[in-house]
C-alpha cells in the first residue's frame, strides 16, 4: 500500500516572534534616539523665560517696502525687545512714547522689534497702512480705534522694524495675553524676560527689566 | 554649492543604504519561493532603517537650527540644502512636532511590521502584517507629496536628507508591493 504524502503549508514558529520584533525595534529606536539627543539635545521652544523664542517669517516694514522678515536672522550681539502692539489699542497709543524713550536709551545694546497685531475686539480694524502710519507718525485717520490720527501718537517716530501680525499667528505662538506686551530675548534668542511671568520678577516693568538686564 | 551638499559623507552613507536596498530588491525577483520573499523582506528592512535614520538625522538638524547653528550638520546655501527647509518655522513641523520625529515614528512602525514578518515568514499573521505595511506606507504618501510641494513651491530649496526619507518610503512601498504580489501569485514560500 502506497503512502501519499500530503503537502501542507509551512507552519510558523511556535513562539510569537512579534514580541521579539517589537523589543528589537524599540531597542534600535532607543539607541538611535539617545544618540540623536546626545549629538543635538532638543531645546524647548516657547515664549517662557528660559525657552528659545519661537521663530517666525512674516512681512515687515522698516520704513520702505514690506519685506519678508525672519526673527532669527536679526540676532546679533545685542538683546532683543519684542513688543506686541495693536494700533487701535489705547494703552499701545501711550506705549509708543515709552518705546521711543527706551529706544533712545538702549539703542546700542538692544534691538527693537514691534509685532503689530489686531486684537479681536470691536472697533479694532488695523491695516498695513495704519501700521506704517503708527510707526512713522504720519497723517492717517484710523489709529486708537479709528478715533485718532496716527500722526498724533505720543513719542517720536519709530525707526525699527514693525512686523505684520494682523492675523495673530505670531501672537498665538507667543501666548500673548493682550497688548501692549513685551518679551526680552538674549543674543541667542532665549527668552530672559516675559511680562506675563511677573512671579519671577514682581512689580518689574519693561523699563526696569532692561535696566537690570542691560545695566 | 549643490556639489558640496551632495558630497556630504553622511548623505553618501544614506544614499549607499538606498542603493543597497534597491539592489537586494532587484535580486529578489529572480529568486523563487521563500528565498525570494526573504530577500524582499531584507530590502524592506533596509528601506525602513534608512528612512528611520534619515528622519532622525533631520531631527538633529532641526534641533541645531533652533539654537541657530547647523553648519556642522548641513549646508545652508544653494538650492540643495537643509537650512531653508528644516529651518523654516512655517513648514518644519506638524502641529508643533518636528517632521523628523513624525518620520521616525512612522518608520519605527514600518520597521516593526516588516521585522515581524521577516522573523517568521510562515506565521499566520504574516499576510495581515504585509497588508498593514502596505496601508501604513500608503498613509505616508500624502505627507510626502505635501513636503515635496513645500520644497518645490514654498521654500524653493531641496533638503537632501528629507529626500532620502521620501525615497525610503517609496522604496519601502515598492518592496511591500512585491511582497503582496508574491503572496497573490502563490510565490511566498
Amino acid at each position: 500500500m502506497s503512502r501519499r504524502r500530503k503537502i501542507s503549508e509551512p507552519k510558523g514558529k511556535d513562539e510569537d516572534v512579534r514580541v521579539i520584533a517589537l523589543l528589537a525595534t524599540l531597542g534600535v529606536v532607543t539607541i538611535v534616539g539617545l544618540a540623536a539627543i546626545i549629538v543635538s539635545p532638543p531645546v524647548k521652544v516657547g515664549p517662557l523665560e528660559g525657552e528659545i523664542a519661537p521663530d517666525f517669517i512674516e512681512k515687515a516694514y522698516s520704513g520702505a517696502e514690506w519685506e519678508s522678515f525672519r526673527l532669527t536672522d536679526t540676532y546679533d550681539e545685542r538683546m532683543t525687545l519684542v513688543s506686541f502692539l495693536d494700533t487701535d489699542c489705547p494703552h499701545c497709543w501711550d506705549e509708543g512714547a515709552t518705546l521711543s524713550n527706551l529706544h533712545s536709551t538702549y539703542n546700542n545694546d538692544v534691538q527693537f522689534i514691534t509685532i503689530a497685531v489686531q486684537l479681536s475686539i470691536s472697533g479694532h480694524d488695523s491695516s498695513r497702512d495704519e501700521i506704517e502710519a503708527f510707526r512713522d507718525k504720519t497723517n492717517y485717520e484710523g489709529c486708537y480705534s479709528g478715533s485718532q490720527n496716527c500722526i498724533d501718537r505720543p513719542g517720536s517716530a519709530h525707526s525699527w522694524t514693525y512686523v505684520d501680525d494682523i492675523d495673530l499667528s505670531i501672537a498665538k505662538d507667543w501666548d500673548v495675553p493682550g497688548t501692549p506686551f513685551s518679551i526680552i530675548l538674549d543674543s541667542n534668542g532665549e527668552v530672559v524676560w516675559n511680562q506675563a511671568q511677573s512671579d519671577n520678577h514682581p512689580n518689574e516693568d519693561v523699563e526696569q527689566a532692561l535696566a537690570r538686564l542691560v545695566g | 554649492m549643490m556639489a558640496s551638499a551632495l558630497a556630504d559623507p553622511k548623505l553618501l552613507l544614506f544614499i549607499a543604504g538606498l542603493i543597497a536596498a534597491t539592489f537586494v530588491l532587484s535580486t529578489s525577483r529572480s529568486k523563487p519561493g521563500v528565498e525570494g520573499t526573504v530577500a524582499v523582506l531584507n530590502s524592506s528592512l533596509l528601506f525602513a532603517t534608512v528612512g528611520l535614520a534619515s528622519a532622525v538625522w533631520t531631527w538633529i538638524i532641526h534641533n541645531q537650527l533652533v539654537i541657530g547653528d547647523a553648519s556642522e550638520f548641513c549646508t545652508s546655501e544653494g538650492i540643495v540644502q537643509c537650512g531653508s527647509v528644516i529651518g523654516d518655522p512655517r513648514y518644519n513641523n506638524l502641529f508643533g512636532v518636528p517632521w523628523g520625529v513624525v518620520g521616525a515614528l512612522a518608520f519605527t512602525a514600518l520597521l516593526f511590521l516588516v521585522l515581524s514578518i521577516r522573523m517568521d515568514v510562515h506565521a499566520k499573521w504574516s499576510e495581515t502584517y504585509t497588508n498593514y505595511s502596505w496601508y501604513a506606507g500608503l498613509a505616508g504618501v500624502p505627507f510626502l507629496i505635501y513636503l515635496i510641494g513645500v520644497e518645490a513651491f514654498a521654500v524653493h530649496h531641496i533638503c537632501p536628507f528629507c529626500t532620502i526619507s521620501h525615497l525610503s518610503l517609496l522604496g519601502f512601498l515598492g518592496s511591500v508591493w512585491l511582497l503582496r504580489e508574491r503572496r497573490e501569485n502563490k510565490n511566498w514560500y
